[in-house]
């Protein structure tokens, strides 16, 4: 819902981190290969502050009325 | 009929002015009192009388609009229309029945919770997770109510991004049940169903907070498809809604503390995730020079040893060429002899200091 322009949730976000960090401590770890997958991790890391920083939470008081059954 | 005449009526008549006059006098009222003689028939139609020390009226309902157990000897409140009955007999067709009085309340919501904690309502099995970080949460409360603000102010300052649907409703009386109850419904048929249910309410007196324990609304509670939290009243209030709620809290703002992590959390867990990622790698370098020092040491060490087996073979093999130098023979006094043997010849004897030229004069054999 408040996933505006497709746009992968702050849970996604978090948990593609952990698979990134995942990497770092996992058996596949190369030195080489270290440094792009930092980059791309930490750039990550940042937009997960950022949207953390600026997300509202948006309150819709309906406009249903529940004191009648329908 | 004239002025002053005394009325005559049918025996129906009487009886159907009677109701007339009562309905004017008495479109509905509320009686408080004891139940006493309380019966089911056919398992549809309830009977009871309700007395106190000068009185006792008989009473009707339907179990339907039972919503609370009842029985002997609980001080009650009905919610009823006075009647007279085809033959004669007075009573209160009963709409609505609660507790009244803290030990009624205690009574009816122990024999309720009993009920439903036979039928397994409040199993721990039931329980579903909560999302870890919901995008979409529907509210059932009061938006007037004090627990519903603080609700909203803690869940803004905890996390963002979230959209909330609050349905209003009366959360105290007795509409709220049904209130609360067509929330749910309503939130459970929506094409875009909120991933958590939350009903929250402020702290009360247990009369206030009665209408948590309203039979249905907890049996709506604990079949609603999604999953709930219910955080009513203070720490110490426990309702039947908290028990057959997915997640109980303890107050509306401990609600927004369950519902949403706080970001001051995750950021703090970006900031861990780093340290992790750093650690990791100066791990790996670190081990890494040390492998690389332990094959320097491992290629200098085998450097040395075949140094040392060289040179050893290279001894040996010296030791072995000095032994066979004739040089060493002629100097422990012995001398090579050259020349034809013979009487008469010349020949040639090398001592170790000297040469010796000589002439042979016989030869014997031994």
């Amino acid at each position: 819902m408040s996933q505006q322009n497709n746009q992968p949730s702050i849970e996604a976000e978090l948990a593609e981190l952990d698979g990134m960090v995942a990497w770092f401590e996992g058996e596949s770890f190369t030195l080489e290969e270290a440094m792009q997958h930092y980059e791309k991790a930490e750039a990550l890391a940042k937009r997960i502050e950022t949207r953390l920083a600026e997300l509202k939470n948006e309150v819709t008081v309906l406009k249903k009325k529940f004191d009648q059954a329908e | 009929m004239e002025k002053g005449e005394t009325p005559k009526l049918s025996v129906s008549e009487f009886v159907a002015s009677l109701n007339q006059t009562l309905e004017y006098a008495y479109p509905i009222i509320e009686i408080e009192g004891e139940v006493a003689s309380f019966k089911v028939n056919q398992q549809k139609f309830i009977f009871f009388d309700l007395k106190d020390e000068g009185a006792s009226v008989g009473c009707f309902m339907t179990v339907w609009q039972l919503r609370v157990p009842v029985e002997d000897g609980m001080k009650v409140i009905v919610r009823a229309t006075p009647k007279i009955t085809p033959w004669g007999k007075f009573s209160l067709t009963v709409q609505s029945i609660r507790p009244s009085g803290e030990g009624s309340l205690k009574k009816s919501f122990e024999l309720l919770k009993a009920k439903l904690e036979k039928e397994g309502l409040f199993d721990e099995a039931r329980k579903r997770r909560l999302p870890t970080i919901p995008s979409h949460i529907g509210v059932i409360s009061s938006t007037q109510a004090a627990g519903y603000a603080d609700f909203i102010k803690i869940l803004d300052n905890r996390f963002g991004g979230v959209h909330v649907d609050v349905a209003h409703v009366q959360v105290q009386g007795e509409s709220a049940p049904d209130q609360m109850i067509r929330a749910i419904e309503h939130f459970n048929t929506m094409t875009d169903m909120p991933e958590v249910l939350v009903i929250i309410r402020g702290g009360g007196s247990a009369d206030d907070l009665a209408a948590f324990n309203d039979e249905r609304l907890v049996r709506a509670i604990a079949a609603s498809r999604i999953p709930t939290l219910v955080g009513v009243g203070h720490e110490v209030d426990v309702t039947l809604a908290d028990l057959a709620a997915d997640v109980r809290a303890a107050t509306p703002s401990n609600a927004a503390q369950i519902v949403v992590p706080d970001r001051q959390e995750l950021l703090q867990r970006l900031v861990h995730q780093r340290i992790r990622v750093l650690s990791s790698v100066e791990n790996v370098v670190e081990h890494t020079g040390r492998d690389v020092q332990d094959l320097r040491v491992r290629m200098v060490r085998s450097w040395d040893e075949r140094v040392h087996t060289t040179t050893q073979r290279l001894s040996y093999a010296a030791d072995k060429l000095v032994a066979y130098d004739p040089r060493r023979v002629l100097a422990r006094g012995y001398a090579i002899l050259t020349g034809n043997v013979k009487a008469g010849e010349t020949i040639t004897i090398e001592r170790y200091n000297d040469m010796i030229e000589a002439e042979v004069r016989n030869v014997t054999a031994k």
